[in-house]
C-alpha cells in the first residue's frame, strides 16, 4: 500500500520547510501582528489576515529567503546556480514588494520578475511564498479561536486561499484546513464548501479504490470540488500542508474529471 | 531505524461484541470467509484461523457475586517482544519489525509449523496451498498488526474501526499508562481487573485490560518462550551454523527438534533421519 505519490525525497524537503516555517512562526514578535476582528466583514467572507495590520521584519524575511535557498541547494546541489544572485537582487524595497505581491498571490508579477532577472519562473514566487507563510500562520493562530465556521465560497477565513482540504476529526467532524496558513475551521458533513449547498443530490463522492482514508467531494451545482482525510486513522497527525501535499493525487482524478479547485455556480441561461 | 515502538491497546470492559474489528480485519487483509459450525454461542470460530486472523471471543463467566458476564475479548496475535514462534523458526522466516510487531515472510517459509505448535496464545496457523503440479505446501499466516498501515502512518484496521474505543493505538508508554488508569476505574465492578501484558514473553505490543483472571479468557497466566525454544535459537542454530555448516545443520536441527519439542506430535518410528 502506498499513500502518496509524491517521491520521499520531495515530501522530506516539504517536512523540511515545514519544521522551519514553525520555527520561523516562533521568532516572530506577536505584537507586530494586530489583527482587527471585524466580525460583519468575517460574516461577509472577507479574509481576515487582509484586515490585519501586519509590521513585516524585512531583514527576517531576507534572512528567510536565504535559510530557504541553502536548504534546497543541500537537497539538490544542482540548483546552486540557479538560485544564487537572488539574495543580490533582494533589496528592503524588492522584499516589501514580494510581500505584498505574494500576499495577493500575484503570479503574474513573479512570473515577470523571473523573466526580467533571467531565474527560472517558479523560484521568486516559491521563496517569496514560502517565507510569508510563517506570517500568515502566525496571523492564523492569533485569530484561530474566534474561528468557528467559514463562509462557504469565500475560501480561508484567515488567507483567503481556496478550500481544498478537510479532514474528518474526532465523532466523525469534518473540519476544513488550510495548508497555506494552517487555519483550521468546521463544516458541515454535506454541504459544497464552494456554493454552500446542502442539497444530498448533488453532492457526490470519489473514492480511489485502494485508498483508504480519503475521498473526492464533488458538488454538481458548482462543480467544485475538496478533498477529505479521514485523519482518524493516522497514528500522528500530519500537518494540514503534508496532508495536501501527499493527496496530490486527488487533484489530479477530481480535476481529470471535469471538477475544479474552485467552484463556479451555473448561470441559468 | 529506530522507530517509535507502538502498542494496540485493548479494552475489553469497552467492547460491545460487534465484531467489526474481524470484518474489518478480513476486508483489509483481503482474507476469504470461512464456514464454521454454531458453536453455542455468539462466537463464529473456535479460535483464530489461517484466514482469520482476528476472532471476537464470548465468555460466560459467573462472577464472584454469582451473577453472570458475558465477556467479549478482541483475540488475535499479541506480538510478544519475545516471541517464541520467532525463536523456532527454523528458516528465519519469522522477524521483528521496526514497530515491534511480528511478521511472518512467506517466501521463506516452509510450512513446518513449529511456530504454531510453540505460540503460547495459539493464535498461528497453517494454509494449505497447492502447486501448480497439484503437489501440497503450507504456509504460516497471523494477524501482522497491519504492519503494511503503520509503515504508511495508519492504525490497524482493526483500531480504526472500532465503534466503542475498546482499542486505542499509539505510543508504548502511554497506552500502559492507559490501560493502568483504566484498571484503577473498573476495580469496582470487575474486582479481578488487570492489565495483561505478561512479562515471560518480555512484555506484548497488544496490551489488554482484562475484567477477569486471564484463565477465564482461555489465557495462560504466565506464558513464557519454552526454554527448547531458546536452546534452539540462542545456542544450538549458531553453534551448529559455526561448526557443522548449514547443510549438516538441517539433519541436527531436525534431531534437536524432535528431542526438545514439548507440544510436537509423536514421529513414526525412524522418523529422525530426513534423507
Amino acid at each position: 500500500m502506498i499513500k502518496s505519490v509524491v517521491s520521499k525525497e520531495y515530501q522530506n524537503l516539504q517536512k523540511e520547510l515545514i519544521r522551519l516555517q514553525a520555527q520561523w512562526k516562533g521568532m516572530i514578535n506577536p505584537e507586530t501582528i494586530k489583527p482587527n476582528l471585524d466580525k460583519a466583514a468575517m460574516a461577509a467572507g472577507v479574509p481576515a489576515a487582509a484586515l490585519t495590520a501586519i509590521d513585516f521584519e524585512i531583514s527576517l524575511f531576507q534572512q528567510w529567503i536565504e535559510d530557504i535557498n541553502t536548504l534546497l541547494i543541500n537537497h539538490n546541489p544542482e540548483l546552486e546556480a540557479k538560485l544564487s544572485g537572488i539574495e543580490g537582487l533582494l533589496n528592503e524595497e524588492t522584499a516589501i514588494r514580494w510581500i505584498e505581491e505574494a500576499f495577493s498571490f500575484n503570479h503574474v508579477y513573479f512570473e515577470s520578475f523571473a523573466e526580467e532577472h533571467g531565474l527560472e519562473p517558479w523560484i521568486p514566487q516559491f521563496l517569496a511564498e514560502t517565507a510569508l507563510r510563517p506570517y500568515l500562520q502566525k496571523t492564523a493562530e492569533m485569530i484561530q479561536p474566534e474561528l468557528d465556521r467559514g463562509v462557504p465560497g469565500a475560501g480561508c477565513p484567515v488567507c483567503g486561499e481556496p478550500v481544498r482540504l478537510a479532514a474528518l476529526e474526532d465523532e466523525g467532524k469534518k473540519v476544513l484546513h488550510c495548508p497555506r496558513c494552517l487555519a483550521h475551521w468546521r463544516a458541515k458533513r454535506l454541504e459544497c464548501s464552494h456554493c454552500g449547498t446542502e442539497d444530498y443530490e448533488k453532492i457526490k463522492f470519489l473514492t480511489i479504490e485502494g485508498d483508504a482514508t480519503s475521498q473526492i467531494q464533488v458538488c454538481e451545482d458548482c462543480n467544485g470540488y475538496i478533498k477529505i482525510i479521514d485523519t482518524r486513522q493516522y497514528i500522528e497527525k500530519p500537518s494540514a500542508a503534508l496532508l495536501d501535499l501527499n493527496s496530490i493525487h486527488l487533484d489530479f482524478v477530481a480535476q481529470e474529471n471535469g471538477y475544479k479547485a474552485v467552484g463556479e455556480k451555473k448561470q441559468p441561461n | 531505524m529506530a522507530k517509535k515502538e507502538y502498542v494496540k491497546f485493548v479494552d475489553v470492559t469497552k467492547c460491545d461484541g460487534c465484531r467489526a474489528c474481524m470484518v474489518a480485519c478480513k476486508n483489509w487483509n483481503d482474507l476469504p470467509a470461512e464456514q464454521t459450525e454454531f458453536l453455542g454461542s455468539s462466537q463464529s470460530h473456535a479460535k483464530t484461523t489461517a484466514d482469520t486472523w482476528n476472532v471476537l471471543q464470548f465468555v460466560e463467566h459467573e462472577n464472584s457475586k454469582g451473577g453472570l458476564d458475558y465477556l467479549f475479548r478482541h483475540s488475535s496475535c499479541f506480538h510478544c517482544t519475545d516471541a517464541a514462534c520467532e525463536k523456532v523458526c527454523p528458516e528465519n522466516a519469522i522477524s521483528y519489525t521496526e514497530f515491534g510487531t511480528v511478521v511472518i515472510d512467506h517466501d521463506k517459509c516452509v510450512g513446518c509449523g513449529y511456530c504454531v505448535q510453540n505460540c503460547p496464545f495459539e493464535v498461528i496457523s497453517l494454509k494449505e496451498y497447492k502447486d501448480k503440479n497439484g503437489k501440497e505446501y503450507r504456509k504460516a499466516h497471523k494477524c501482522t498488526m497491519c504492519t503494511d498501515r503503520l509503515e504508511e502512518g495508519l492504525q490497524p484496521a482493526c483500531v480504526t474501526t472500532c465503534h466503542t474505543g475498546a482499542m486505542e493505538f499509539g505510543d508504548k508508554d502511554a497506552m500502559i499508562q492507559k490501560a493502568e488508569k483504566r484498571v484503577q476505574e473498573i476495580k469496582d465492578r470487575y474486582p479481578n481487573a488487570q492489565v495483561y501484558n505478561p512479562q515471560g514473553v518480555g512484555g506484548t505490543h497488544t496490551v489488554y485490560v482484562l475484567a477477569e483472571k486471564p484463565s477465564v479468557y482461555g489465557l495462560p497466566e504466565n506464558p513464557k518462550v519454552p526454554t527448547s525454544a531458546v536452546v534452539w535459537k540462542d545456542y544450538a542454530q549458531p553453534v551448529g551454523k559455526l561448526m557443522l555448516g548449514a547443510t549438516t545443520m538441517a539433519l541436527v536441527g531436525a534431531f534437536v527438534t524432535n528431542k526438545f519439542f514439548s507440544k510436537k506430535t509423536e514421529q513414526e518410528n525412524g522418523g529422525e533421519s530426513h534423507e
